[in-house]
C-alpha cells in the first residue's frame, strides 16, 4: 500500500530557488507538509489550479520562474487567491503561510 | 391640498414624515425619511439634518421641500444623554518584567528557566548555567539553528525567544528540542543576564505555570512577598498560548485602586455612594433616592470630573448665565476594560474593573424656538413648535395595528430610554431615563478593546457569521449558509458582520462566541434594566402589573434582538409587549413625527 502524506502541492516550471525556499519556509512554519513537482511550461495560475485540484488538501501553489500564485480547489482557473509576478522575500513567505492557513481555516495574513 | 411635515429631533437621529390634509380634514400620510442628527440635540446646528431629512422625504414623492406648507417640530424634552467610562483599578509595573504573548505558531512545549543571553553574545556563556537565548530577526532561521546546534554541546540552552515568526522553522532544525517563542517584537527590550521563565503550552491548551502565581514562584524561586506582587502578571497571562516572565531585581508590580470618588445625590432622600461599590449598589442608591434634583461627584476624582464634563458639555447648549443644568438620572453598568499596563514590555493590556455611566442632563428649556426661526428663514415655510415629545410619541404609537388605550410606550433611542403611559382619558405620565443605544456601543467598544466606536456600533447592529470556507459560513445561531459564488478571500476564516450590503470584516482576532456574549450582555445590562426602571416609574401605583400593553418604539426597538429580550423579561408580568409598527408600515421608527402630523388634525377639529 502506498501511503501519501496529505500535502500542499507546489507545481513549478524552472522555479527561482530563493523564492521557492521562502514559500516552503512559510508552509513549514505553519506545520503543514508540501510536495514540489516540476511540470511542463505553463502560467503560475494554471499550475496553481492544477496543483490545488491534485492536492488531497485542496491547496496548491504554482510557480513559473519568480512568479507565484496560490489557488484553492473549487475556485475557477484564473481567479487565484493571491499571486505575485516578482515577489519579495516577505511576500513569498506570506504566500506559503497562507496556503497552509487556507487548510487550517485560519484568516490569511 | 396642503402638505404638513412632522420633524422629530433625537439624540442621534432626526426623523421626518409628510402627510397631506384632505378636504374632509383627514390626514393621508405620504412619505417619511430619517438621517443622523447634526450637532447636539436642541441646537441650531440641527437645521442641517432637518432640511436633509425633509428633502429626502419629499424627493420620494417627486416634490420639493418648498411645497410643504407647515413644519411641526417636537418640543424636545430638555434632556440629553451622555456617556462616560472610568476604570477603577490600574496595574503598574516598574522595571517592566513580563511579556504575555500569543503567537500563532510557537514551537516545542513545556517550561524553561534560564538567564537571558543574546545570540551575538553566545561566546560569553558559561558552561553549566541554564540560558534562554534571544535572537533578533536579523538572524535567519538557518543561522539561528546552526549557531544553537553548535553551542548546544558546550552550553546549557533551555529555551529560545525569537523576534521573527520562525519558531517552527528553527525547532525543526535543532538537534536538542527546547520550547521556542516567536513574534516578540520588542526583543531589544529584553535585559541581558536577567533570570527569565518561558512557557509554551501543549497544543490545544493554554499556559499553566506562568498563569499561576505559585507556578511563577516555583520557576523563578520567589518568596511569599514577591509571589504576592506577581499576581497581576499571572492574571494577565491567563488564556495565552505562550509567555515570558522576567525577574528584574528592582522590579515591582502593583495593582492600584484609583480614587474613584463619591457620587452625591441631591434628592428627596439625599445620599452618597462610592463609585467602587459597583453598579448594582449605585443603581440601588438611585432607586432609593426618590425624586432626584441633581447628581454631582466628589471634586477632583474620576467620577467628579466625569460628571462635570457632562454638565460642561450641556452648558454650551444653554448660553444663559447661571443656566440651570442638572443631572437627574444616571445608569451605572459594571464592565471590564482592557487597559495598557504602565511599564509593560510589549504593549500588554490587563482587564481592569470599570464602571460605565450614562447621565441624563436636564436644562430648563431647549432653544427650540431658535431652531424654528432659523428653519423658517432658510425655507420660507411656516414652522411651529408643537406638542410634548412623549405625548406625540404616544399618539404615533397608537397607529400601530392592534393597540388601544390605556397604553404604555417605551421609546428606546440613542441617548435615553423614555417611557410614557396614556390612560383612557388621555392623561400622559412620562419619564426619561439615562442610558440607551450609545451606552451599549460604549460597552461593546471597551469590553472588546476595539478602540473604534464606529465598529462597535456595527457590531451592535448586525448579526455575526464565521466564514469557514470560500463557499460556506456558519451563522452565530449555528445555522450554515452555502453560497454559489466564492466568498472574497479577504473574509476567509474571519468573523464577519452580515450588513445589508455585504460583509464587514472584524479586524481583531476575537472568537465569535465572545463577541456575541459581550454584545448580548451589553444590551441586556442597559435595556432590560432601563425598561424595568422606566416602566415602574410611570406605571399606575408603580406596579408593573397595572400595565397591560407596551409598544416599543425608537431606533433601538429596530434592533434584531432587544425586543425579543424584553418580551422574554416581561412575559412573567403578563404584559403584551412588542415592537411598534407605526402606521402599519414604518416599523418602530417615526412615532413622534407621525404624532406631530396627527396632532395637527386634532388641533384643527
Amino acid at each position: 500500500m502506498i501511503i501519501k502524506k496529505p500535502s500542499i502541492f507546489i507545481y513549478t516550471y524552472q522555479p527561482d530557488a530563493s523564492t521557492l525556499k521562502e514559500v516552503c519556509a512559510g508552509i513549514e512554519e505553519e506545520g503543514v507538509f508540501y510536495e514540489i513537482k516540476e511540470m511542463e511550461q505553463a502560467s503560475p495560475d494554471e499550475l496553481a489550479w492544477t496543483a490545488a485540484n491534485d492536492s488531497m488538501l485542496g491547496s496548491g501553489i504554482g510557480m513559473n520562474g519568480c512568479s507565484i500564485s496560490l489557488q484553492m480547489r473549487g475556485i475557477p482557473k484564473g481567479h487565484s487567491i493571491e499571486g505575485y509576478l516578482e515577489p519579495g522575500q516577505e511576500q513569498s513567505r506570506k504566500l506559503g503561510a497562507n496556503s497552509a492557513r487556507a487548510i487550517k481555516k485560519l484568516p490569511f495574513k | 391640498m396642503s402638505y404638513i411635515a412632522g420633524v422629530d429631533i433625537g439624540n442621534s437621529t432626526t426623523e421626518a414624515c409628510v402627510g397631506e390634509v384632505r378636504s374632509d380634514g383627514n390626514i393621508h400620510f405620504l412619505t417619511s425619511a430619517s438621517c443622523p442628527t447634526t450637532g447636539t440635540k436642541g441646537t441650531v446646528a440641527n437645521t442641517h439634518a432637518i432640511k436633509s431629512a425633509l428633502k429626502q422625504a419629499m424627493s420620494k414623492i417627486g416634490r420639493e421641500v418648498e411645497d410643504i406648507s407647515l413644519i411641526r417640530l417636537n418640543e424636545a424634552a430638555p434632556v440629553i444623554g451622555d456617556t462616560a467610562m472610568e476604570t477603577l483599578t490600574e496595574t503598574i509595573i516598574t522595571d517592566s518584567s513580563m511579556i504575555g504573548h500569543n503567537p500563532s505558531t510557537p514551537a516545542g512545549a513545556g517550561q524553561a528557566v534560564g538567564e537571558i543571553l543574546l545570540i551575538d553574545k553566545l561566546s560569553r556563556g558559561v558552561p553549566g548555567t541554564p540560558y534562554i537565548v534571544a535572537s533578533p530577526s536579523t538572524y535567519s532561521y538557518e543561522e539561528v539553528a546552526a549557531i544553537l546546534n553548535q553551542a548546544s554541546d558546550s552550553l546549557n540552552i533551555t529555551g529560545v525567544i525569537l523576534q521573527a515568526d520562525e519558531a517552527v522553522l528553527v525547532e525543526n532544525r535543532l538537534r536538542k528540542k527546547v520550547p521556542i517563542i516567536d513574534e516578540v517584537s520588542r526583543i531589544d527590550k529584553l535585559p541581558d543576564g536577567v533570570l527569565a521563565a518561558i512557557e509554551v503550552a501543549l497544543p490545544g491548551q493554554t499556559v499553566r505555570m506562568l498563569s499561576n502565581p505559585y507556578g511563577i514562584a516555583t520557576l523563578l524561586h520567589l518568596d511569599a512577598e514577591e509571589t504576592r506582587t506577581v499576581t497581576p502578571i499571572a492574571k494577565s497571562l491567563i488564556g495565552k498560548r505562550s509567555a515570558v516572565v522576567l525577574k528584574t531585581p528592582g522590579g515591582n508590580v502593583r495593582e492600584n485602586i484609583l480614587p474613584a470618588g463619591e457620587i452625591y445625590f441631591d434628592a428627596e432622600n439625599s445620599s452618597s455612594i462610592n463609585l467602587d461599590e459597583g453598579a448594582e449598589k449605585i443603581m440601588q442608591a438611585v432607586a432609593d433616592a426618590g425624586n432626584i434634583y441633581d447628581i454631582s461627584g466628589q471634586p477632583n476624582t474620576n467620577v467628579g470630573n466625569m460628571l462635570t464634563r457632562i454638565k460642561h458639555g450641556m452648558s454650551e447648549l444653554d448660553q444663559t448665565p447661571n443656566a440651570d443644568i442638572r443631572i437627574t438620572d444616571i445608569l451605572a453598568v459594571d464592565t471590564l476594560a482592557p487597559v495598557l499596563i504602565s511599564g509593560a514590555l510589549a504593549g500588554e493590556t490587563c482587564l481592569e474593573k470599570a464602571v460605565g455611566i450614562a447621565a441624563m442632563v436636564k436644562t430648563q428649556k431647549l432653544p427650540m424656538q431658535e431652531i424654528a426661526e432659523k428653519l423658517k428663514l432658510d425655507l420660507g415655510t411656516e414652522v411651529k413648535v408643537a406638542g410634548v415629545e412623549a405625548v406625540m410619541a404616544s399618539l404615533g404609537a397608537l397607529t400601530t395595528p392592534g393597540t388601544k388605550l390605556p397604553l404604555a410606550i417605551l421609546d428606546m433611542g440613542g441617548g435615553s430610554t423614555d417611557a410614557a403611559v396614556i390612560s383612557e382619558d388621555g392623561k400622559v405620565t412620562m419619564t426619561h431615563q439615562a442610558g440607551a443605544g450609545e451606552l451599549v456601543s460604549m460597552l461593546i467598544e471597551t469590553e472588546l478593546g476595539l478602540g473604534d466606536r464606529h465598529m462597535a456600533e456595527q457590531i451592535k447592529k448586525y448579526p455575526l457569521a464565521k466564514v469557514e470556507s470560500l463557499f460556506h459560513m456558519r451563522m452565530e445561531n449555528g445555522q450554515m449558509t452555502f453560497v454559489d459564488e466564492s466568498i472574497d478571500p479577504r473574509f476567509y476564516g474571519r468573523v464577519v458582520l452580515l450588513a445589508e450590503n455585504g460583509f464587514i470584516r472584524i479586524e481583531k482576532d476575537i472568537p465569535m462566541e465572545k463577541i456575541v456574549q459581550v454584545r448580548r450582555d451589553a444590551k441586556r445590562k442597559v435595556f432590560v434594566t432601563n425598561a424595568f426602571r422606566a416602566l415602574k416609574k410611570v406605571a399606575p401605583g408603580h406596579d408593573l402589573k397595572n400595565i397591560s400593553n407596551v409598544v416599543l418604539v425608537g431606533g433601538s426597538a429596530e434592533d434584531f434582538e432587544i425586543p425579543e429580550m424584553l418580551m422574554e423579561e416581561f412575559a412573567g408580568y403578563r404584559i403584551v409587549c412588542g415592537r411598534g409598527n407605526i402606521r402599519g408600515t414604518e416599523g418602530p421608527r417615526n412615532a413622534v413625527a407621525t404624532g406631530l402630523v396627527l396632532s395637527y388634525a386634532g388641533e384643527r377639529s
